[in-house]
């Protein structure tokens, strides 16, 4: 028993955070600002998972995270603004998708390059097999 | 006594695979095909003494021998034993030992089946099978041997990692990932073996090769849905899928496996694309060792992790030499891989191999630059970048779209040729799907593009792949008066690898609806709740009855038990829980899942007064969810209709 106990304990550290920013009576205002807050913690990888977002992960942690970008919503900022706070806590990790810009750019760019390269080669191989060998 | 049978097991082994790879080339060059039986006895001893080795592991880790390196690390004696047991791949120097396992015995079972077979193509097979378990035999007497000793001997373990001991799932889905993943070795061997012996040109092997891709390739597709099932399952976060690097790395190979499944009949039919598909099956077996390098190094979570261990080295070393020895010998056999065919028509399905191959190849190579880039950004630039879910799905999602497009196409489009009417014909009736899943995609609230065209294309290829078994048991229905039932056999029977497809496609539209759906209408909500008080979601009303707590032998847990409400009436229980094992910080959530014929009903335990006074309660209605594990078994049972051996339905075609 005194196992569960200290893992209750535990447990109940993450869960204080996590109560006061939840409730069960929803104003269409508080539904605005969920849905708000799930499309920028969407974009936030939960630093103790493998992968996760903090709006995926169910980890205290990503819990205590989805509260701070609520509050900073609630107050006024703007997504930008929430994340390039998080940028500045744990560095640019922190994007899920890293910013289309500068070295970055080459995992955009390769993929479609390679579609674009493999096109002309199908077009060209399709034109190539299909002329007529001899000449009509 | 158990660490130095199996230990010495993997040191015999070695010199066994070393006799058997030389023996080879020796009988083969020197005309002594006599000795070619000593090769294969190779292969077999092999497979027993690896076997050997892994049945020792097993019985250490059941007995609980913690002298045993490995044993010490991943046991414990309160585990239960089929969690013990299957901790045998739950850290990697079991998981190579299991890899080395299964490639002896799919190299004893190809040895076995094709041994009498003319030519050189098998014996140099096995001696390439013999080459890769090589290898691994290398890694297990090296930097990942199990079987190392502790001393002093501890009296207990801490148990297998708590994620993996938290569900059957994991039970399942490893053994099935290796066999789809080891299984990529024996088409590659066969690839190998056919240059070797100058029998590329044939395409006798490629039809043995397929075969082997094919039931490897339904492995893999059932481990990937079994994965996300765990995922699902586990996780507690409500997906299936996150772009994980350990995902990426078995759908890595699945997308090249099937990109060769179609393009090989293109060889089959117009004798074109020799070198191209040469190149799949080298690079598929090159991913699912990167794949093993990637997972099981350390190196995805930093370049760093990769540089305390030596065994990323080993991997590297390994895939160089594959790559160089397969390009040398690809050269080598330029003249004869030299295609001799020709296209008749550019409206023809073999322009739509070509594409699906371009699409399929470019999704691979989309995976591959997101899953490295932040090894390659953190090695240039010094900067740790993340490249997660948001990217994979902008990249992937005009790729699968259109994969989905073409797989309605294709089977609609005929060989070789077709004239303007015939293509009206073929391609205009799954319109009337398009337009059907369209409709109703935009009734149910979907206004997202790429969602809208994935119902569209997903109903067209629905129709199309349907109207194929429809046209054909029509056919046999008016020609011999056959029921529809037995024409339905018949068909299917008398071309298993076209029907096989068809309904490998039909499963993989169902995961696709899943997929789509569950993405675009998943609905959730969060929140605190006092036991008696309920919490809703798209019309689903749960009720708190009572939090509780129970002891279990290797774990804590603490749960919930929720009503699932129908107005005043209680329609049943839902219990989502936390484990909590003593090795692990973190609980592991087990969330509660009812499944529907549209959709599941998931329930995750978030967090909790320890006075049980009130918890926090994750509700997410989840779409079509079920579908997704559905349509895997239905791609699965589309490669073992194409798998089953032929002759099966003959004798009721020649009654026909």
């Amino acid at each position: 028993m005194t196992r569960l106990l200290a893992a209750v304990a535990y447990a109940s550290l993450g869960a204080i955070g996590a109560l006061g920013s939840a409730s069960q009576q929803q104003s269409p205002a508080d539904s605005v600002l969920e849905a708000r807050t799930a499309v920028i913690a969407a974009q936030l990888r939960c630093p103790v998972c493998q992968g996760l977002s903090i709006q995926d992960s169910p980890s205290e942690l990503s819990q205590q995270m989805r509260a701070v970008v609520k509050d900073q919503l609630r107050a006024g900022k703007t997504p930008e603004d929430v994340k390039a706070f998080f940028v500045s806590k744990y560095g640019e990790w922190i994007l899920l998708e890293p910013k289309a810009q500068g070295f970055n750019m080459l995992v955009y760019a390769l993929p479609v390059l390679l579609v674009l390269l493999g096109l002309g080669v199908v077009i060209v191989s399709v034109r190539k097999w299909t002329k007529p060998t001899t000449p009509a | 006594m158990t660490r130095l049978l199996a230990h010495d097991s993997i040191l015999v082994s070695l010199v066994v695979v070393l006799f058997g790879m030389a023996t080879v080339p020796v009988a083969l060059r020197t005309g002594r095909r006599n000795l070619l039986p000593y090769a294969f006895a190779a292969v077999y001893t092999n497979f027993f003494l690896i076997s050997v080795a892994a049945i020792g592991m097993v019985y250490a880790l059941v007995t609980h021998d913690f002298s045993i390196g490995y044993v010490a690390q991943v046991g414990s004696r309160s585990t239960p034993l089929l969690f013990t047991v299957i901790s045998l791949w739950g850290a990697l120097e079991g998981s190579i030992l299991f890899w080395a396992w299964v490639l002896s015995m799919y190299a004893a079972a190809v040895v076995w089946i094709n041994s009498r077979r003319p030519g050189n193509l098998v014996p140099y097979a096995a001696a390439t099978l013999l080459f890769v378990s090589f290898f691994f035999a290398i890694l297990l007497l090296g930097p990942a041997d199990p079987f190392g000793s502790v001393s002093p001997v501890p009296a207990d373990g801490p148990g297998p990692n708590p994620l993996l001991q938290n569900h059957i799932l994991m039970a399942i889905h490893p053994p099935l990932l290796y066999l789809g993943y080891v299984g990529m070795s024996v088409p590659f061997a066969f690839a190998i073996g056919a240059m070797l012996s100058g029998e590329v040109e044939t395409d006798d092997w490629m039809r043995l090769t397929r075969r082997w891709t094919l039931s490897a390739w339904g492995f893999l597709s059932a481990a990937i849905i079994a994965g996300m099932w765990w995922s699902y399952e586990v996780l507690g976060w409500g997906g299936y899928w996150a772009w994980d690097p350990v995902e990426n790395a078995s759908f890595l190979p699945w997308l090249t496996a099937t990109a060769f499944l179609h393009s090989a009949m293109v060889q089959e039919r117009r004798g074109m694309l020799r070198l191209w598909n040469l190149n799949l099956v080298v690079g598929t077996f090159l991913l699912t060792i990167l794949g093993t390098f990637l997972t099981r190094s350390g190196i995805v979570s930093s370049v760093h992790a990769f540089t305390t261990g030596t065994i990323g080295y080993f991997f590297l070393a390994f895939i160089a030499i594959v790559m160089l020895a397969s390009l040398a010998m690809v050269a080598g056999n330029s003249e004869r891989l030299r295609s001799t065919g020709r296209f008749d028509s550019p409206a023809s399905r073999e322009t739509v191999f070509l594409l699906n191959n371009l699409f399929l190849t470019a999704f691979m190579f989309t995976v591959l630059t997101g899953t490295l880039f932040p090894l390659v950004a953190e090695a240039i630039k010094g900067v740790k970048v993340s490249v997660g879910e948001p990217f994979f799905n902008r990249m992937s999602l005009p790729i699968v779209v259109t994969l989905l497009f073409l797989m309605g196409v294709g089977p609609a489009l005929p060989w070789k040729s077709a004239s303007k009417a015939e293509l009206k014909a073929k391609l205009l009736p799954p319109a009337i799907g398009a337009a059907l899943f369209l409709v109703i995609g935009v009734v149910a609230g979907a206004r997202n593009v790429y969602s809208l065209l994935a119902f569209t294309f997903a109903g067209y290829a629905a129709f199309a792949n349907l109207r194929e078994y429809w046209i054909g048991m029509r056919a046999r229905h008016t020609a011999h008066g056959e029921g529809w039932g037995t024409a339905l056999v018949r068909l299917v029977g008398g071309n298993k690898h076209r029907y096989g497809g068809y309904t490998a496609h039909l499963g993989v539209i169902l995961v696709a609806l899943g997929v789509a759906a569950s993405s675009t209408f998943r609905t959730e909500h969060e929140a605190t709740i006092k036991p008696g008080e309920t919490i809703s979601v798209s019309g689903h009303t749960l009720r708190l009855k009572s939090m509780w707590g129970r002891e279990e032998k290797q774990r804590s847990v603490v749960g919930a038990t929720l009503e699932v409400m129908n107005g005043a009436a209680v329609r049943g229980t839902m219990e989502p829980h936390m484990n909590f094992y003593p090795m692990s910080q973190a609980p592991v959530p087990t969330p509660a899942v009812r499944s529907g014929f549209l959709g599941d009903l998931y329930v995750n335990l978030q967090a909790f007064r320890p006075d049980g006074s009130n918890a926090t309660i994750r509700v997410i209605y989840e779409p079509l969810v079920p579908w997704i594990w559905f349509g895997g078994g239905v791609v699965v049972f589309g490669a073992l209709i194409a798998i089953f051996p032929s002759g099966m339905f003959s004798a009721r075609r020649v009654e026909a």
